[in-house]
């Protein structure tokens, strides 16, 4: 049957403008494809990825080592392999409770390790804030035995609980970024907590460190590993307007357009190139990115640098 | 005049849609005789982060000047999910949204969750209603990794019950639509429109009497639902039933009234 | 040359994707000097209907015109589905598509299930292979509506173990394992088993971190580049077979890995 549909209703067309979205569709346009991307060239067009890869320097700033023989051996040969000048590592204190005792021993193995390898490795220590005056004790002597700040702090305790105020004040004091372990898995520190993530509970999640970045607006803060697998899209998007939360770009997880959502959204600023040991994601992720010779220095290295240097730490 | 007041544009992750873009919904409503079309991405549904698909359908409205005239942009929103506030105040100014989407189901929060009672109360401060759907498909027919449960009338009633100063719009009324004397109350008073593409809008002349003329509005749920059973349950109405004004109303004046326009 | 034996066109229903159609993978291989894309339809994974995905797919090539010969297409086949062993043929016959793509986790089904037995059977009597993953996005990101093989749960990610039942099921198929981002490990009889296997795995996955001593355990015929694009960033599975030494892979066997592996499998 082919019957006029058209005619099948009263018509009439007034009174619509103002529900209209109109003129008024003026927003930026969204994260997007080149438009070159749309119009296939003729062909593969040769790429040498090495050479890509090594023209750049690069301070991996969130590595670790290990308790093994070929630590950190593995690592710097990791490093020479992809061309990582340096990594910040540390011994990120997986132990529960993690006593005094137990972070001095973990803080001692990185000591070792930057003592035989000034050149490639930067040390980062590790703490448990539920100890107050030993955290801050130990403060004191990595510092005195070369280390720039802490290293990866872990889930003992939350990154904005009252007990870390003090070690907080303190790492300000010294121009020291705060570097922490951070989630953002269903099930994980609270986040839609009804599922069960299997995590330690004082885990840290995105909205901790969104709390204590605006309660201490002078401290320079790094959430850890937007590749760690956690939802780096919630990430990005509540730490936009915290400009005191760097982030680092480690993980095992290398999504595509993770890096450019991040700089979409906290500018090319705020990104700190790392790997946390998966140094093929690390250094794929970014040069896969659509960013400039100048946004891939300071992601691979300047950003960081720069930061270092104000508290007379830089490496050049 | 004809305004679709459910439709979407985007993709069904479980299902192949074949009138899904914005030109092919054109298309639709040229051949029914719809003038005006509040639409929707679907993948807001899915998408974790919503912003993508309300960007994807600013772009898609932005594509084509024809559009413009003939589409209403809603955004979609996930009150428990990072940035939405920023994402909210984008959507209602510079990307001209003219309402929100709700989906407490898909997006795994309370109806009458703190966050969703917040966002309702921002919609309604800025003069936008906001759209909940009481089922997007059939969950007899749909995928495994679907949800199993759908919602009735009475699922919507603790929001509209916390915030009963905003506007509201409850589409695809599938399920019963019972509700108790204080709630039915409540619903009278209240500034809601249901639209016409559920199972459940068939004994009109008791729907009419029971909530009133001003309650319903024409909608297909398109491209999910077939174009034309919204259409036809108000455009078969008996003289009896619902005589030319109201008929209007429910064609377009309703509508336009909850629109603001 | 570089033959990409894991991607996709298609939409991913949690999180757009920048580079989901295969204009816009096709301008990723031109830029990063790729030749040749295995492909499948994302869509596929999720659509109850999986044909519905293969047909996009084969509507989509054909819009590319020549630069079609750039993709060799995958069907995605869901067993327990009404009318797969018909959506087979078409896929074949009609649509021209090499290889089979599965997912018993998205499609509710275990790996020893007799429908999937009978599917790979019937592939490996056609002279397909048949690709299996361990993942298709990391658990630890994934939406709430998404599958809950979550790692470090009860309900863990996948290894090479659940996946082996089925080889040793239909030993003498071709096989393709992708995104190897887990445990590797095996029984001993299992291990020998899978070792004689026809199997191909992908880079994508960051197992293959290691891939260095991989090709020493596994021999140097049994990877190929893969990119998990566009979930996955373009580069990394490229990264771990240019950036082997000469001391790991030989100029012979990292051609080998490029394409030369690539095409010995897919008959090419």
């Amino acid at each position: 049957m082919n019957i006029d549909r058209r005619k099948f209703v009263t018509r009439g067309a007034a009174g619509m403008a103002g529900m209209l979205i109109g003129g008024s569709l003026t927003g930026k346009s969204a994260a997007g494809i080149p438009a070159a991307a749309a119009t296939p060239a003729s062909g593969p067009q040769p790429y040498d990825l090495m050479k890509e890869v090594m023209q750049y320097r690069k301070i991996d700033t969130h590595a670790h080592i290990y308790w093994t023989d070929d630590s950190p051996e593995t690592q710097l040969d990791y490093g020479r392999r992809l061309g990582i000048d340096r990594q910040v590592i540390s011994r990120y204190l997986d132990v529960m409770p993690g006593t005094p005792d137990q972070f001095r021993k973990f803080n001692d193995l990185t000591i070792k390790a930057i003592k035989k390898y000034p050149d490639h490795l930067i040390g980062g220590f590790v703490l448990n804030p539920v100890y107050k005056q030993e955290s801050l004790d130990e403060i004191k002597r990595c510092t005195d035995a070369g280390m720039v700040g802490p290293g990866e702090l872990y889930y003992q305790v939350k990154i904005n609980d009252p007990r870390y105020y003090p070690v907080i004040e303190k790492l300000i004091d010294l121009k020291m970024i705060i570097h922490s372990h951070g989630e953002c898995q269903l099930g994980v520190g609270g986040y839609r907590m009804k599922y069960n993530g299997h995590k330690q509970p004082n885990t840290s999640i995105p909205e901790d460190f969104v709390a204590i970045a605006r309660r201490y607006p002078e401290g320079i803060f790094q959430y850890a590993h937007i590749g760690m697998g956690g939802d780096w899209e919630y990430e990005c998007k509540l730490f936009r307007d915290c400009p005191n939360i760097y982030v680092d770009t480690s993980g095992s997880n290398n999504a595509e357009n993770m890096i450019d959502f991040a700089v979409e959204h906290l500018g090319e600023d705020r990104l700190f190139f790392a790997s946390d040991n998966s140094y093929y994601q690390g250094v794929g992720k970014i040069l896969a990115a659509n960013l400039t010779e100048r946004q891939k220095q300071k992601i691979f290295f300047d950003n960081y640098n720069n930061l270092l240097k104000k508290g007379g730490r830089g490496v050049d | 005049m004809l305004i679709d007041s459910n439709a979407y544009i985007g993709h069904w992750p479980f299902l192949k849609l074949e009138y899904n873009t914005p030109e092919a919904l054109l298309g639709r409503m040229q051949e029914f005789g719809t003038d005006v079309s509040v639409i929707s991405n679907l993948n807001g549904i899915f998408y974790k982060n919503t912003q993508h698909a309300n960007e994807e359908l600013r772009d898609a409205i932005r594509s084509k000047r024809a559009y413009r005239d003939r589409f209403i942009p809603f955004a979609v929103i996930n009150p428990i999910y990072g940035g939405w506030r920023d994402d909210f105040e984008t959507c209602a100014t510079t990307m001209g949204m003219k309402g929100v989407r709700l989906y407490p189901q898909y997006h795994g929060y309370d109806i009458a969750a703190l966050p969703c009672i917040e966002l309702v109360k921002m919609c309604r401060d800025k003069g936008l209603p906001v759209a909940f759907c009481l089922r997007m498909v059939d969950s007899r027919t749909s995928s495994w990794m679907d949800l199993d449960k759908e919602w009735t009338l009475k699922n919507i009633v603790p929001i509209v019950k916390a915030v009963p100063d905003a506007k509201y719009m409850i589409v695809n009324v599938a399920g019963s639509m019972a509700l108790s004397g204080e709630e039915m109350s409540l619903f009278r008073k209240a500034d809601l429109l249901m639209d016409s593409s559920g199972r459940s809008m068939t004994n009109w002349s008791d729907l009419l009497k029971q909530f009133g003329t001003g309650k319903f509005c024409f909608g297909t749920h398109s491209p999910i639902l077939d174009y034309f059973s919204g259409l036809l349950r108000i455009e078969s109405l008996r003289k009896n039933e619902a005589d030319e004004h109201t008929k209007e109303l429910l064609r377009s004046g309703n509508i336009k009234g909850l629109l603001g326009s | 040359m570089l033959i990409d034996i894991n991607a996709y066109t298609g939409h991913w229903p949690f999180m757009q994707l920048q580079y989901g159609t295969c204009a816009t993978l096709l301008a990723r291989m031109n830029k990063f000097g790729v030749h040749l894309s295995v492909i499948s339809n994302l869509n596929g994974i999720f659509y109850k209907n999986t044909q519905s995905a293969n047909r996009e797919l084969y509507d989509e090539l054909r819009s590319l015109g020549q630069h079609s010969s750039r993709f060799l297409p995958f069907a995605v086949i869901n067993p327990t589905y009404a009318g797969w062993q018909h959506d087979l043929e078409e896929c074949v016959k009609k649509f021209g598509m090499k290889g089979v793509r599965v997912y018993p986790k998205y499609h509710d089904y275990e790996i020893n299930d007799p429908s999937l037995v009978e599917l790979v059977k019937k592939a490996r009597d056609m002279d397909l292979p048949v690709a299996f993953n361990y993942k298709m996005v990391d658990s630890r990101q994934r939406s709430w509506m998404d599958i809950d093989y979550v790692a470090y749960t009860p309900k863990p990610e996948w290894s090479l173990k659940n996946i082996f039942p089925i080889i040793k099921a239909v030993p003498d198929a071709k096989y393709m394992i992708l995104n190897v981002t887990n445990s590797m490990q095996l029984e001993e009889a299992d291990a020998a088993l899978f070792r004689k296997a026809n199997v191909l795995m992908d880079t994508s996955g960051r197992t293959i971190n290691d891939l260095g001593n991989l090709l020493k355990t596994q021999g140097t015929g049994r990877f190929a580049f893969g990119t998990h694009a566009p979930i996955l960033d373009y580069l990394t599975g490229m990264l771990r077979i240019e950036a082997l030494r000469e001391s790991e892979a030989s100029t012979v066997t990292k051609e080998l890995l490029r394409s030369g592996n690539a095409k010995k499998f897919l008959g090419l």
